[in-house]
């Protein structure tokens, strides 16, 4: 490599010096940004790095002038931040770019109007993601990873900076979708809870107020919180959200969006449409659905094993799972169909026998009294009407609507 | 919390009026005027009692200003150590703040809590130096009453004077008092030093080498206590120092003993209080003047005026006790601890009557409680910080077992004070004791308290403390009382872990031939005990104190035995710290978890504190040596205390960072074990004293720097020079949790371990017999550090065991050692075990995402394995709420998933049942359930001949009965399930 010439290289430090205080003096938050953005790997970054690496003594600069040195706890360790990352030391990279973060935030502090928030959520961005890749570092090295903490907890502090009243509460949905994924990365999803009361319990801000893209994280991350809660129509009302106010050219936040979406909406008896789930392709999904229409117990059971590692670390697999009772709920109503064809007025007795054999032929090994049970479950869950006579074992079904929809409303549990 | 806010209100019902009137009654006003402005600043609690007078003399209404300024003093000092505390003590800090720097005037540089208080007096600026560094405040400010007033106290400085300052100048009395009775000068300034030290910490130091190292080792103990408590520890030592002074420099002992007690007595009230919060430890200290301290941060906090009404009831005790007892000085004091406890009842009635019954309540406990009241405090202190982060069961416990080790750290300062200037105490204690209804007074005070005061107080075993404060008689100088001190906390430390403690004699221990045999089991008895232990050892302080405590013991005890099965079994005189101890460990591993992780930091930043404050002593100290061994002596012990305390909690954790503190921990205590063989003669020779002491202090060091390293050293050393290879061959050996290194004698080496396994698989005997033996093999393994096949072999079996008879904590204490063991590649059955986890995870945590996430753990290996297939083939029946599936698994359940599936049969089957309630029309037959729900033939697979047919019907019935079932006999005399009805 190239180095530049100590002229060069105090050029290049002395130009982001000049551009920083610039910006800071006009409010010029999107070039103030710009020289936060590590991970954008700008080539003036870049050539200021190596510029840094090359001529050691960059504080001697900032101390030089009046100008520099009023930002020197923000600009030092910026400088040894940004040095670091050139080096690939990422940890140390890390550190520093805390240090730093936390000088801006107190800086940001006293800034009465909210004009560097770009600026801001630039540095949320960068400390979650160098904490992740320090972390990639730190357990390559066997050690234990933990930077991704550390930046949860300095985003909390951003959360307090910006939570409060005032026009920079607008950017605390960020920091919020931010800490989000940090804690989602981490498994620690319970933490989210109260950065989720705080959003939710504010008056004095309307939640239509903050900027679009935050709101349509914030609902999809917290549509996942209730998928795991297995609260469907909540997941399904925040995850639909996202989805309608999301940008619609962005196809891989809608397919992550419809990832849980649908599920919710299979157990809401909403089903999808074959193209939808082609054109995000989504078609891990498709045998669940076939399997729905067709009350093939079957294959879901297969579709549910083959995906089963993909269908666990996403965490819907428990919720596809509960999709059996539907199933069981087509088939009979199948049966109910044939029978009806066949001999109207007997039709809503449903012998337990017929329903075991339509199982056998599925491959679904299951003796009368299981299938006894299931009936009884389904019965009882309400995706059936009627009732069940033990001693001729017999479903005896309602006359009327004896397979009521679900409608959007989740299976009683 | 509540407690303690309920504390607070009562309090501030008190009528300032009340204390007003004191002052009336007083003539000191004049002298209180000089005070009130020295007073007035320097320190919250106990000079809540100053407020008192200073208040009268001033203004009524000022009292609140000084006590904001205390307060501020006070909250500095504690938001350094306490972040809870510091919150509200903020904002009390600040009115304090703006009240206070007119009083202070010239003092101004004191108000600032910072530490830095630069005294113009130059007599005391030695003394205030020590005070200085450690912002108390309020001290500061005591001081510079001292110096100021120096003069006018001198005349007053009579006690009788002192009394007629009321409770309130009980304290200051105490301060005082130093003057008069000895020079004024010089003793008020070491006796300050000894506050500011207590409250800094670092001025420990200072205290020690001035005169009052057994202060010094009460202040430490404090300290020791919990950087949450350290600051009313610090009031407590306070408070002992003042007791003590009361006791030395008063010749009228018991009057002192008195207040001391009261003192003690209050803190307990605020103690209970201070249980849930910081605050608490505040009064606790304050008890002596633990109620003012308490007062002024609750008013604090909610107002101002409540301040004020405590001293008012402070005041109005002072009157009862200045009619019921000589000294008035004295009886101050006991009102002023009667107050926090009194508060509420008593509240602001100026009545003298009330008072006086307050106060005979308080003296009552005061004497009892006296020295342990200090013990207590110190425990109090601690427990409140562990209790806030951990439940409030465990907070109990934890709370009590703090107070073990801290106990006997009081205990023994309180000695060497008596012992010292004991003689004169011997006479003036017992007519004090006497006068203090002690049963009266325990009992009032346990209904004002409520549970919360008789928690406290039932933390202390009555026959160990008076064991321990026997020990400590014996001590002559102050050396002695540390190694004694250090002596006894292992010896109770053993005891606990032998489980001996509640066995064990105390009065009849060995290490102190006293021949009290009336000390052991009396609950009442107590007055008369304690005179004549007084009488004879001159340090009836102490042992009041337990027989004050036996009543409130019981009470506790009966709590606790709510809370824990253990409880119960000490209750009849179980020592408090065994009791805690205990129930922790085998109730809540998990608690106690939460509250290592809570101590360890709390450990490490007092053992910087610590650290700090010596260094700034001992370059202030020029002659100190002396006295800086002893501070270092008393902090080490304090530490020491903490640390054992920690040990024992983790003990019960099988983590190995945990065996590994268990290791230092027994390390540690090797030194200990050598002085404790030397404990017996300990008494008997002096000479013999020195060298025990050099050994603790050394053993101390060592704890230290193992502590002030931080956790993060303990990997730095060499633990494989430091493993035991055992020797016993015992294949039988009960499990003792140690409390001290393990002596190779005793451990089995790894061959024996093995034939323990199988005697322990093939024997006959019951589940506890079984536990106890494999947990002695697993302690024996861990301290050989032996981590192998046998090593999972032991936790595999224990495991099982603990699954056959459901004891779920146990088993998971095993569960959680085999996953680090398997995770070190140890073969084993880990498929099993993997089964039972995904099990545990199914029934008991209702937590999804647990239970996403270990399913998507297990390996494709481990999904063939066929215990593991069937536990997630319970997995699909529990979620899907497949009845029928569930129970014909659980009829063939491989291993033990039976046994773990045996929590949920009752659930599934209520569920079953509803849902056929429901699902069925008209009737369902009882045989089909009783079939269908695992009734016919439980457990036992495949054996139902036709008498267990009829017996699971008959069972059905019966279950079916219970949970609400309509049942019907229809025309086939076959009994069914109405399920319309149902």
């Amino acid at each position: 490599m190239a180095y530049p010439s100590m002229g060069e290289a105090h050029r290049r430090i002395t130009d982001y010096l000049n551009k920083f205080c610039d910006a800071v003096s006009y409010q010029d938050v999107a070039s103030l940004a710009q020289l936060f953005s590590f991970s954008s790997n700008s080539p003036s970054l870049l050539s200021l790095a190596d510029a840094l690496n090359f001529f050691q003594d960059a504080n001697r600069l900032i101390k030089q002038s009046d100008k520099f040195s009023q930002f020197g706890e923000i600009l030092a360790p910026l400088f040894r931040s940004l040095q670091s990352y050139r080096l690939g030391n990422l940890v140390e990279a890390y550190h520093a770019f805390e240090k730093f973060a936390n000088a801006f935030i107190q800086e940001f502090r006293n800034w009465e109007s909210a004009w560097a928030l770009e600026a801001l959520y630039a540095i949320a961005y960068e400390i979650r993601v160098l904490a992740e890749r320090a972390d990639r570092e730190l357990s390559s090295n066997g050690k234990s990873p933990e930077k991704l903490k550390g930046a949860g907890s300095f985003l909390m502090k951003v959360f307090g900076v910006l939570a409060g009243k005032g026009p920079k509460r607008v950017g605390a949905l960020y920091v919020t979708c931010q800490l989000f994924k940090i804690y989602f990365k981490l498994g620690t999803v319970h933490l989210c809870r109260s950065v989720i009361r705080s959003i939710e319990t504010a008056r004095i801000f309307d939640f239509e107020e903050f900027p679009r893209r935050d709101k349509v994280t914030y609902m999809y991350y917290t549509g996942r919180l209730e998928v795991f809660n297995e609260n469907f129509p909540a997941a399904d009302h925040k995850l639909s959200y996202a989805l309608t106010h999301c940008n619609p050219l962005r196809e891989a936040n809608i397919r992550m969006i419809l990832k849980y979406l649908i599920p919710v909406k299979l157990s809401l008896g909403i089903l999808p449409k074959t193209c939808l789930l082609e054109k995000y392709n989504l078609l891990e999904y498709n045998d669940v659905v076939k399997a729905l229409k067709r009350g093939d117990l079957r294959l879901l059971r297969h579709a549910l094993q083959e995906h089963e590692d993909q269908f666990l670390r996403s965490g819907v697999y428990l919720v596809l799972e509960k999709l059996e009772l539907q199933v069981y709920q087509r088939l009979v109503k199948k049966i109910y169909f044939i029978q009806k064809q066949k001999d109207p007025s007997k039709a809503h007795q449903l012998k337990l026998e017929v329903i075991v054999k339509a199982l056998k032929w599925l491959e679904m090994d299951m003796d009368l009294d299981e299938v006894e049970c299931i009936m009884t479950i389904l019965i009882y869950k309400n995706l059936v009407k009627g009732y069940f006579a033990h001693k001729s074992k017999v479903v005896v079904l309602s006359k009327q609507d004896p397979f009521p929809k679900l409608n959007g409303k989740p299976v009683n549990s | 919390m509540m407690n303690q806010a309920t504390n607070t209100q009562t309090l501030a019902s008190v009528d300032p009026n009340a204390v007003e009137n004191r002052y009336v009654v007083n003539a000191n006003q004049g002298q209180t005027s000089l005070y009130v402005p020295s007073t007035t600043g320097s320190e919250a609690a106990s000079w809540n009692m100053y407020r008192v007078e200073n208040h009268p003399a001033e203004s009524g209404s000022f009292s609140n200003s000084t006590y904001h300024h205390v307060q501020h003093s006070e909250p500095s000092s504690r938001t350094v150590q306490d972040g809870s505390n510091a919150t509200s003590l903020a904002t009390s800090s600040s009115l304090g703040a703006a009240n206070t720097q007119p009083d202070y005037g010239g003092y101004t540089s004191y108000s600032n809590s910072a530490g830095t208080y630069s005294h113009g007096s130059a007599g005391y600026q030695g003394y205030y130096s020590g005070y200085q560094q450690q912002p108390n405040p309020s001290y500061s400010q005591p001081v510079g009453a001292y110096q100021n007033t120096g003069a006018p106290y001198q005349p007053i400085s009579s006690f009788q004077n002192t009394g007629s300052y009321a409770g309130p100048t009980s304290y200051s009395s105490t301060y005082y008092n130093p003057g008069d009775y000895q020079t004024a000068g010089g003793y008020p300034s070491s006796s300050y030093t000894h506050q500011t030290t207590t409250w800094n910490g670092s001025n420990y130091a200072n205290y020690t080498t001035q005169q009052y190292s057994n202060y010094t080792q009460d202040s430490s103990g404090a300290y020791a206590a919990g950087n949450a408590g350290a600051n009313s520890l610090h009031y407590q030592q306070h408070y002992k120092q003042w007791a003590d002074y009361y006791n030395q420099t008063e010749v009228s002992c018991a009057p002192g003993t008195e207040n001391l007690s009261v003192v003690s007595t209050s803190t307990q009230l605020p103690q209970v209080s201070q249980v849930p919060g910081v605050s608490g430890g505040y009064p606790t200290s304050n008890s002596q003047a633990p109620t003012t301290f308490a007062p002024p941060w609750r008013p604090e906090s909610s107002s101002s005026q409540t301040p004020l009404l405590q001293p008012g009831a402070t005041v109005t005790g002072a009157y009862d006790s200045y009619r019921t007892h000589g000294a008035p000085s004295f009886q101050n004091q006991h009102p002023s601890p009667v107050q926090p406890h009194f508060v509420k009842p008593l509240e602001s009635k100026s009545s003298y009557g009330n008072f006086q019954e307050q106060q005979k309540t308080a003296c009552p406990q005061l004497p009892n409680l006296q020295y342990p009241v200090a013990q207590q405090a110190p425990q109090n202190y601690q427990p409140p910080t562990q209790t806030v982060q951990s439940l409030e069961t465990q907070r109990v416990s934890k709370l009590q077992i703090q107070t073990n080790p801290r106990i006997a750290s009081n205990l023994p300062l309180g000695l060497p004070k008596l012992d010292k200037e004991g003689p004169n105490n011997n006479a003036i204690a017992k007519p004090a004791y006497i006068s203090v209804s002690l049963p009266k007074s325990s009992e009032k005070v346990l209904s004002n308290d409520a549970a919360d005061t008789v928690l406290k107080a039932g933390v202390f075993p009555k026959s160990l403390k008076s064991y321990v404060q026997r020990a400590l008689a014996l001590c002559k100088d102050e050396k002695q009382s540390a190694a004694c001190q250090e002596i006894m906390k292992e010896i109770i430390t053993k005891a606990t872990s032998d489980g001996t403690i509640h066995t064990r004699d105390w009065d009849a221990e060995p290490l102190f031939p006293i021949p009290n045999t009336d000390m052991t089991d009396k609950n009442n008895s107590q007055n008369p005990t304690p005179v004549s232990l007084f009488s004879k050892y001159k340090k009836s302080p102490t042992r009041r104190t337990k027989s004050r405590w036996e009543p409130l013991e019981e009470k506790s005890v009966d709590k606790l035995g709510s809370l824990n099965n253990y409880a119960a079994k000490y209750s009849s005189r179980v020592p408090l710290d065994e009791k805690d101890r205990k129930p922790i460990g085998a109730s809540s591993e998990g608690k106690t978890d939460v509250m290592k992780k809570i101590r360890f930091p709390q450990m490490e930043q007092k053992s910087a504190s610590k650290t700090i404050q010596r260094q700034a002593k001992r370059q202030r100290l020029a002659d100190a040596s002396a006295a800086d061994n002893g501070d270092a002596s008393s902090d080490s012990d304090k530490e020491q205390n903490l640390t054992a305390y920690y040990s024992g909690a983790i003990a019960l954790a099988n983590t190995p960072e945990e065996r590994k503190r268990r290791e230092n921990r027994s390390k540690r205590f090797e030194k200990v074990q050598g002085n404790r063989a030397e404990s017996n003669h300990f008494k008997a020779k002096n000479a013999g004293t020195g060298n025990l002491y050099a050994r603790r202090t050394t053993a101390l060091v060592l704890s230290k720097s193992f502590e002030d390293g931080g956790n993060r050293a303990v990997e730095d050393i060499d633990w494989d020079a430091l493993t035991v290879r055992g020797t016993c061959q015992e294949i039988e050996k009960r499990y003792l949790r140690l409390t001290s290194a393990p002596d190779p004698s005793t451990v089995r080496p790894e061959e024996v371990l093995e034939k323990a396994l199988l005697m322990v698989q093939n024997s006959q005997k019951n589940y506890l017999y079984k536990c106890d033996q494999l947990k002695s093999i697993r302690q024996d393994l861990t301290v050989q550090r032996i981590r192998n096949h046998l090593t999972v072999k032991v936790y595999e079996a224990h495991a099982r065991f603990a699954l056959e008879v459901g004891d779920l904590p146990e088993y998971n204490q095993c569960q959680s050692q085999l996953k680090i063991l398997y995770a070190e590649g140890i073969k084993g059955c880990h498929m099993e075990f993997a089964a039972y986890n995904l099990l545990c995870v199914i029934m008991h945590s209702n937590n999804n995402r647990d239970l996403l996430s270990s399913m998507s753990r297990l390996s494709a290996e481990a999904k063939k394995d066929q215990a593991v297939q069937h536990a997630l083939a319970v997995r699909a029946a529990v979620t899907s709420g497949n009845y029928v599936l569930f129970f014909r698994l659980y009829k063939t359940a491989p291993n033990l998933n039976s046994c773990l599936m045996d929590l949920y049969v009752e659930k599934m089957r209520y569920k079953a049942v509803s849902c056929m309630s429901r699902s069925y029309r008209p009737q369902v037959p009882v045989s089909y359930i009783a079939q269908v729900l695992g009734f016919s033939n439980g457990v036992l697979t495949n054996e139902g001949s036709d008498e267990k047919e009829s017996d699971g019907l008959e069972d059905c019935v019966d279950w079916l009965k219970a949970h609400g079932a309509c049942l019907v006999v229809d025309s086939n005399g076959e009994m069914q399930l109405d399920a319309k009805v149902s």
